[in-house]
């Protein structure tokens, strides 16, 4: 039994794998961001013995382990793993046994990651390592950082071919293109991302740990080299990083809210040739938005203003598709589809805010304040992590054959949804008046102490809701009642073609789809008119 | 694993995890020991735990996929996937020595000897006759001539041990001109994209040692060959880059 889950190479299991260590690392980053709140309460020293460099160590572990740890492997890994292969009806991935590496390489990440928090000099860099601090003057463990990039890099790009492969090549017999599930597209979306752009964010890191411990000169502008070429590999690689975390995210909420609402996806081909791969391609040319106050020259910063601009317009043709699936459905709420269409809104607050700080004029006001942070905290932090939840929810019978308790789940997200809002509105408004980031003290803006305090209790309420989610699936996968075959009524081969939870090799039979078939088709398929 | 039917009992392997544990001990642990601590015995404690995990990981691993004969052979696509990735590694590479060189006064910087061209020149001709040599390999395996396979290989894996060596051999006399890494940029620049390059001649060195050990057992995988062969090529083609950009520029 434990032999057949510590050595599985099986995507299901890997995938719940990848589950338990996203959600471990997600439960630690969320305590860590508790401190960091509770901190940051008072002014001054407000946790007794908490200077500024454990404050520091925070920030750090807070950022590196909710992209890298969780988001990018909750959504890539966990649901691409679990999902993806049942999907196209197909028994495994193409490279089982890759698949198993490249999760065991991520939970060593997190061993890496976890062990920060006892080995002396933990590194205190940001998620983001910027030179000459990471590679000059921090004393702290700068190759702990790379070599946790290094190893879930490495895994994302593991990942990628597997399910490049897999898609191409492992599709039921008589699935077309067009047939896939949304999902299934934005994965494809989010790993050709991870394989070209990845490497670049591997091999900067490569340098700053070359130039810390060698002694190279990559960015030691004495030597001849450039702090901004750090900056900007970084970012080439982090800015679609954003996108690696969304089009999954978009892909989970199109599944259940055309699930849950009956209805076909609204514009399907726009929405996977316009919409995601739209991002796809423009992902990459955005990220000098992130350097706007760098000292870059003007006619780049101008010229990525454009792009970054333009890529709204895909990320709408994504959002016209969500919103018009509801119209004139029969929608029924369930948990999953309450994180999912609460999502909705989130996006709405986190893209309109992202678009005056894609102005280089207004950027040179908002840059390193609060209103950054509350900016991706929503686009990023909350609508993702609500994607998840939102997947974790709707496929929860499918992964464990029992239902999770209704009532538990919807207290659990009036409360998380209520507590993201109380948390980051104070926020945008104070960095809005100038509050900077990072900051450990705030003694010389008194006047911000009450919004300080009503985002702390905002990330209360979010951790009262994180204790009751975790309570639920944890009693409901072993005392839950037992589901009902396909409880949301899909169209989806998991749903329609497999057991819950599905056993080795997924089909009892290999499905075969007819030209016909469609996985966001509900409606009788034949066309009566007169 | 197994494609071809459908399977009644949970699949697993134990090199995987093992693998993955070995790189846990022997990259992350051993060099931050040895290099943010400064501890040499804990570095070589590390090492000396994860080194043989990782090799057993991957003669295991290597054991189980030659012998399989069900699978479909998706590495062979999954290969030119990957190496679009190790490609953005080096373009990556380039794009930083780019910036270095084009928005220095002065190039070459001060202190920077001659590089001669003599040489690279040589191992572009030896890299290149290895890619040959190693397709001659492909041809003898699909006419089923196992021992003419087993001698390409091994005159490929020679001549790519030649090319390692010229290597050492270059970087023995520049590092004796006072040339090392820290330099100045353009040091930084020729030993990191020289020197990643060598690493995938290693890699792919070593590669061939495990098709080259099952094939003396008389086990040849097809699958594995050409994906090897595939990954080799690759390496042969960025040599090309490296040269113009490196020494011939």
């Amino acid at each position: 039994m434990i032999k057949e889950w510590l050595f599985t190479t099986d995507h299901k299991r890997v995938g719940i794998l990848y589950l338990v260590g996203s959600l471990a690392a997600f439960a630690v980053a969320g305590i860590v961001a508790l401190l960091i709140r509770w901190e940051l309460t008072g002014i001054g020293e407000t946790i007794g013995g908490v200077g500024p460099d454990d404050y520091n160590f925070w920030l750090y572990f807070h950022g590196a382990a909710m992209i890298l740890a969780f988001l990018i492997p909750g959504l890539t890994g966990f649901l691409a793993n679990y999902l993806v292969p049942l999907m196209i009806g197909a028994h495994d991935v193409a490279f089982p046994r890759v698949n198993a590496f490249s999760v065991w390489l991520f939970w060593f990440a997190i061993v890496i990651a976890l062990l920060s928090f006892v080995i002396p000099d933990p590194p205190d860099i940001m998620w983001t390592g910027y030179p000459p601090y990471s590679s000059e003057f921090s004393p702290g463990n700068t190759a702990f950082y790379v070599f946790t990039v290094h190893l879930i890099g490495f895994s994302s790009i593991l990942g990628a071919v597997n399910f490049l492969c897999t898609v191409i090549y492992m599709r039921a017999p008589g699935m077309k293109w067009n047939q896939l599930n949304f999902f299934v597209w934005t994965i494809l979306g989010a790993f050709v991302i991870q394989l070209i752009f990845v490497p670049v964010l591997a091999s900067s890191v490569t340098l700053l740990l070359t130039d810390k411990y060698f002694g190279t000169a990559f960015f030691v502008p004495a030597n001849g080299g450039d702090v901004l070429l750090y900056q900007n590999l970084f970012w080439f690689y982090s800015h679609p990083a954003v996108y690696v975390i969304l089009l999954p995210a978009v892909g989970v909420m199109m599944e259940i809210i055309s699930n849950m609402s009956k209805n076909p996806i609204f514009n399907y081909k726009a929405a996977v040739y316009g919409g995601v791969w739209g991002v796809v391609v423009l992902g990459s040319d955005v990220w000098v938005h992130h350097l706007y106050t760098s000292g870059l020259a003007d006619w780049i910063r101008i010229g990525m203003m454009v792009t970054t601009l333009i890529i709204s317009i895909p990320i709408g043709l994504l959002i016209i598709s969500l919103v018009g699936t509801l119209f004139r459905g029969s929608i029924k709420y369930s948990t999953g589809m309450l994180y999912a269409t609460s999502n909705l809104f989130l996006i709405l607050v986190g893209g309109l805010t992202g678009i005056p700080l894609a102005m280089t004029s207004l950027t040179l006001h908002l840059a390193e304040t609060y209103f950054v942070m509350a900016h991706f905290h929503f686009i990023m932090g909350i609508m993702a992590t609500f994607a998840v939840f939102a997947g974790i929810y709707h496929w929860f019978p499918k992964m464990t054959g029992r239902m999770y308790s209704e009532k538990l789940g919807v207290i659990g997200f009036v409360l998380n949804f209520v507590g993201v809002n109380l948390t980051f509105w104070p926020l945008f408004y104070i960095g809005f008046l100038g509050m900077p980031r990072r900051y450990y003290d705030y003694a010389m803006f008194p006047e911000f102490e009450p919004f300080q305090v009503m985002a702390t209790v905002g990330a209360i309420v979010v951790a009262v809701s994180m204790a009751l989610n975790f309570y639920n699936w944890i009693v409901s996968a072993i005392f839950g009642e037992k589901a009902p075959e396909n409880p949301w009524g899909s169209n989806s081969l998991e749903w329609t073609h497999c057991q819950s939870p599905p056993g080795p090799g997924n089909f009892p039979k290999l499905p075969k789809v007819s030209s016909k078939w469609h996985p966001h088709e509900y409606k009788p398929q034949v066309i009566e008119w007169v | 694993m197994a494609q071809s039917h459908v399977e009644h009992h949970w699949e697993y392997s134990y090199y995987p995890l093992i693998l993955a544990a070995g790189i846990f001990f022997a990259v992350p642990l051993a060099f931050a020991s040895m290099f943010q601590y400064e501890n040499g015995l804990m570095a070589a404690i590390f090492a000396g735990i994860g080194v043989p995990l990782i090799v057993i990981g991957i003669a295991g691993w290597t054991a189980e996929g030659i012998s399989d004969k069900q699978g479909q052979g998706y590495a062979v696509s999954g290969i030119p996937i990957f190496i679009v990735s190790e490609a953005m590694i080096f373009l990556c590479l380039f794009i930083s020595y780019w910036m270095l060189r084009l928005s220095a006064p002065e190039w070459p910087p001060e202190g920077s000897p001659e590089i001669g061209v003599g040489l690279p020149i040589i191992m572009t001709f030896v890299l290149v006759a290895s890619s040959f040599t190693y397709h001659f390999g492909e041809i003898k395996m699909e006419a089923e001539d196992g021992s003419g396979f087993i001698k390409w290989l091994i005159i490929s894996m020679v001549l790519g041990t030649v090319f390692l060596l010229m290597t050492g051999y270059e970087y023995n006399h520049l590092l004796s001109q006072g040339f090392g890494w820290g330099t100045n940029a353009k040091s930084t620049a020729f030993y990191s994209i020289t020197g990643f390059h060598a690493s995938h001649v290693l890699v792919g060195l070593c590669i061939f040692l495990t098709v080259l050990i099952p094939a003396f057992a008389g086990n040849i995988n097809q699958t594995f060959v050409k994906s090897a062969g595939i990954y080799w090529h690759f390496v042969d083609i960025v040599w090309f880059f490296v040269v113009s950009q490196i020494y011939l520029w």
